[in-house]
């Protein structure tokens, strides 16, 4: 057993020993102590990503495969497999999950133990997504990644709460049928769902052809990237993000935009972009749904009348960015996607943490109720700060680099007019967070307000943690590049 | 070495500040201005060395055209020079101003910083660096802006930031464009290159709004709210003197421009000054007199340095150090006024020059520098400006300008009579304390001095002239 493969098979057992424990003791004991085991998770999570891919990075491996319990070199099996992007995607997965456990410690007070154990299998779900290479295997912990959202947005037992998650759970249906049917399609013309015998379909097939099985890949192709599209939450497709964040409670908040969106939508999107970047409307159509996202997501941020809805649909802007570099197909592009996921991550919970501050010390995430927090609240007014700059694009933050980055390759694949666009629509960014911020924390206290105090232990420590990222990262980002560069990457 | 520790410690610095004002008071201040004096010490080292001969460079190699560095030229030497002096009087000032007001702890990191990064930004040898500062003094305008934090503060503050931000975002695709003809962001690398037109424009979106000049200038008036130090340091001295610095570095010293610029921007300049003059002539506020006042000078200044001969370079060069000394003393004395009387409404005022005569007094010096009355160093300035632009070929331009100098005298005489003279309307009214008084009368005595002493920035102003 080397340390690779413990890592390696760690994403599997890891999550699904954490539930079985967990489900030992008894329900008091459990309710009691279900930080530590989450956190363990978490916790687990991060080491596994971290130690994984040293050990990969010395073996000078690129990819790893294997399989939970069978030999990978029986005929036909399927098989899991570890690349760079993977693990940068799986240490994502437990950063936001430790955050989630951290702000769930302080938020979450009954159905504790079922937020423990839907959180582990949430985060299995995930890391299945990650690891497999087949598409019908995507799917299926798609689905498990899926039933665990709308049971955490449900979980909480107000009208709202039921009313985001049937939203997510008729939308997020519909998109696995999109997907489902888009698989028997592509099952149709090439008899097999691997990633490597799906690779380079787009040579043949051709549109003019008039044979049934290449016009159904071009409908599979629509139906993908609709049914990530929908997962993503991208205009058009976002009409459920919104109510969704805002009525689960901020822990299931910030797991949906950190970790949910980003495997189970832009992951999708990228395994698309990956495999079928050569048939020439995939590109294209990720670049119109990302500006069109970008630029309606921040107008309808500005206006919104409750914390959480701005932040929600910043998310949908901030999809946008992301979709817009993968569109590119280059290197630089998924460099650009996945370091801009990598400051979204940071960034947008960092967001949400505050808003778990706000909600549990006013007991309010109404912006007419808030006002000039900053003397109360000096920690939690100075993290949105840095995460309202991320977000903007402005340095020194993570954010501004990973935007950065995002235009250039957007300008080495030969669309300036998408990136102007992308970089002037940044002030967008800034008007509803600047608003954000002068309703929530800048500006004269309320009197009614006078009172609250900074919020303590677990929250606190999440929003100073992330805002360390989020700085670290955009202090760090040259000797990133150089480090990349190195790695011949750049 | 010398420029690491010139930028690096009001830039990083500025974040112990508050942990010294945890301590003491005192401690903070002191933190304060010692940081910025180090900053200034390092600046004229490195100038120092620069005449002799020797430019200091430091530089971090980056894949993908974005290496970036600090470097010290002519150019860089003259603005941290000028922007350290008179933020070292200004930090002065502020500890007898800002005495009374919570949030101290931000105001003195906000202020280190912003210095910290204008110092990174004049030493640019990045493009995207030059941004990446730029948006740091966006930032700290933003929060300084609205310092009170009462509604209309923050509203101004979020206009401020809004307007400069958009500016600095339109200046960036510009970049992109630079560097999507070239592959770099890398200044030196760029030397000399063609650039796009639209690239051309945009950037100039960028220094229009960062230097509030027609049709982007009107954050700056209402950015008065600040307490006055920040108005006097941001808004006239040194975060309004960015764009034009950027206008100098980029289209008058790296890219070669398509010659309609030197019309078209001189023309924008024009219509700037006669606007902003008319609005001075009309305001009865007087923190918005000044500010106006500074949108003109600032005009003149663009007009120097827009001209396209070397005259006029030098003339706008030197425009910006006579305008940094005697705006930010015009500022720091409304300060005082305002401090005094609680109140910035010029119709309520009259006869000040009895109860407050010191502070009249550096009101005059400093007004008559931005007159460009001689021997004050505002009248070298403004006539080499107007002389290089009749070289230049533009003789109606200049004639315009001319109609914006005299409006200039106009209403700052009709401020300081307002304000000063007459019949006493508030005999309460009494000097302000050591030193705010003291800042101001130095900074009166320096626009003086530089004057009689115009041979001193010469050197390096031939140095800048010669790299042109």
């Amino acid at each position: 057993m080397t340390i690779l493969s413990i890592c390696a098979h760690g994403f599997i057992y890891g999550p699904i020993l954490v539930v079985l424990i967990y489900n030992l003791f008894n329900h008091e004991f459990a309710r009691k102590h279900f930080f530590w085991f989450a956190g363990t998770g978490a916790v687990w999570q991060i080491l596994a990503a971290i130690g994984g891919f040293t050990a990969l990075n010395q073996n000078g491996q690129t990819s790893y495969a294997f399989g939970a319990f069978w030999d990978i070199r029986l005929a036909g099996a399927a098989f899991f497999e570890l690349n760079a992007t993977r693990f940068l995607l799986l240490l994502i997965v437990g950063l936001v999950a430790l955050i989630s456990v951290l702000v769930a410690h302080q938020t979450v007070d009954f159905n504790r133990s079922s937020y423990t154990n839907l959180l582990m299998i949430l985060v299995l779900g995930m890391n299945g997504m990650l690891l497999v290479t087949d598409l019908f295997s995507l799917y299926v912990f798609l689905e498990v990644t899926g039933l665990c959202c709308f049971i955490m947005i449900a979980m909480f037992r107000s009208r709202a709460d039921l009313e985001g998650s049937f939203k997510y759970l008729i939308l997020s249906e519909l998109s696995g049928i999109f997907i489902l049917t888009a698989i028997a399609f592509l099952m149709m013309k090439t008899g097999s769902l691997r990633y490597a015998d799906l690779a380079g379909l787009g040579q043949r097939i051709s549109a003019g052809s008039g044979q049934l099985e290449d016009l159904l890949v071009y409908a599979a192709l629509i139906l993908l990237i609709s049914g990530f599209a929908i997962k993503t939450g991208v205009v058009p497709f976002h009409s459920w993000l919104p109510d969704a964040y805002q009525s689960a409670d901020t822990a299931v908040s910030i797991l949906l935009s950190g970790a949910v969106n980003k495997v189970a939508g832009v992951y999708g999107l990228m395994i698309v972009m990956q495999l079928f970047g050569d048939v020439a409307p995939v590109g294209p159509s990720l670049a119109a749904v990302g500006i069109i996202s970008i630029i309606i997501g921040a107008l309808l941020a500005v206006r919104q009348p409750q914390y959480k809805r701005v932040v929600a649909y910043s998310s949908v802007s901030q999809m946008g960015y992301i979709l817009l570099a993968l569109s590119t197909g280059t290197t630089l592009g998924l460099v650009a996607a996945l370091a801009h996921i990598l400051s979204h991550t940071a960034f947008k919970s960092t967001l949400f943490t505050n808003a778990a501050a706000l909600q549990e010390q006013t007991g309010t995430l109404e912006l007419k109720d808030l006002g000039g927090l900053e003397n109360q609240m000096p920690v939690t007014a100075f993290t949105s700060i840095i995460a309202f700059l991320s977000t903007a694009g402005i340095p020194p933050t993570a954010g501004f680099w990973s935007k950065i980055l995002i235009i250039l390759a957007l300008w080495q694949a030969g669309s300036p007019v998408l990136a102007g666009v992308a970089l002037v629509a940044g002030i967008l960014s800034s008007a509803y967070l600047i608003r954000l911020q002068r309703t929530v924390f800048f500006g004269q206290t309320r009197p009614e307000l006078a009172k609250v105090r900074e919020v303590r232990g677990s929250v606190l420590t999440a929003e100073v943690l992330l805002t360390v990222i989020t700085l670290g990262l955009g202090l760090l980002y040259p000797y990133i590049l150089l480090l990349l560069h190195a790695g011949g990457i750049l | 070495m010398v420029l690491l520790i010139c930028v690096g410690t009001p830039l990083l610095g500025a974040f112990l500040l508050p942990a010294l004002g945890h301590w003491s008071e005192k401690a903070r201040r002191w933190g304060s201005l010692l940081m910025v004096l180090t900053a200034l010490v390092c600046a004229a080292i490195a100038t120092v060395d620069l005449l002799h001969g020797q430019a200091d460079a430091v530089r971090l190699q980056l894949p993908l055209g974005l290496s970036m560095g600090l470097r010290m030229d002519a150019l860089a030497a003259f603005m941290a020079l000028t922007a350290c002096t008179v933020s070292a009087v200004i930090v002065v000032y502020s500890f007898g101003y800002m005495k009374t007001y919570t949030h101290l702890n931000e105001y003195y990191l906000m202020i280190t910083f912003f210095i910290g990064a204008m110092l990174g930004l004049v030493m640019s040898t990045s493009l995207l660096q030059m941004y990446i500062f730029w948006e740091f003094s966006s930032f700290c305008c933003w929060r300084l802006i609205g310092f009170y934090r009462d509604d209309l503060s923050v509203k101004r503050a979020d206009k401020a930031f809004m307007v400069t931000v958009l500016g600095a975002l339109a200046m960036l695709v510009g970049f992109t464009g630079i560097y999507g003809a070239t592959g770099t962001f890398d200044l030196d690398a760029l030397q000399g290159s063609q650039i796009p037109g639209w690239s051309t424009g945009l950037i100039l979106v960028g220094i229009l709004s960062k230097s509030a000049t027609f049709p982007l200038h009107n954050w700056l008036p209402d950015a008065g709210v600040a307490p006055s130090p920040v108005t006097s340091l941001l808004h006239a001295a040194v975060l309004v003197k960015i764009g034009v610095f950027a206008y100098a570095r980029l289209f008058v010293l790296t890219f070669s421009i398509d010659p309609v610029i030197t019309v078209i921007v001189p023309v924008i300049a024009a219509v700037s000054a006669l606007v902003s003059a008319g609005c001075a002539m009309m305001a009865t506020d007087i923190k918005r007199v000044v500010a106006y006042s500074t949108i003109s000078q600032l005009a003149f200044i663009l007009l120097g340095l827009s001209s396209g001969s070397r005259i006029g370079f030098a003339g706008g060069l030197l425009y910006i150090l006579a305008h940094s000394m005697a705006k930010a003393g015009l500022f720091l004395c409304c300060g005082i006024v305002e401090h005094n009387l609680h109140t910035k409404d010029m119709t309520k005022m009259g006869g000040l020059a009895r109860t407050m005569p010191k502070t009249a007094v550096a009101f005059a010096f400093c007004a008559l520098s931005v007159m460009g009355i001689p021997p004050f160093s505002g009248y070298f300035a403004k006539y080499l400006v107007i002389s290089g632009e009749v070289d230049a070929g533009h003789p109606v331009i200049a004639a315009v300008f001319i109609l914006g100098a005299v409006m200039t005298i106009m209403y700052l005489v009709r401020l300081f009579a307002k304000v000063f003279l007459g019949p006493c309307r508030n005999p309460e009214s009494r000097e302000g304390n050591g030193q705010m008084v003291g800042s101001v009368l130095t900074l009166a005595v320096l626009s003086l001095l530089l004057g009689l002493l115009i041979f001193l920035p010469s050197g390096l102003i031939t140095l800048a002239m010669e790299a042109m």
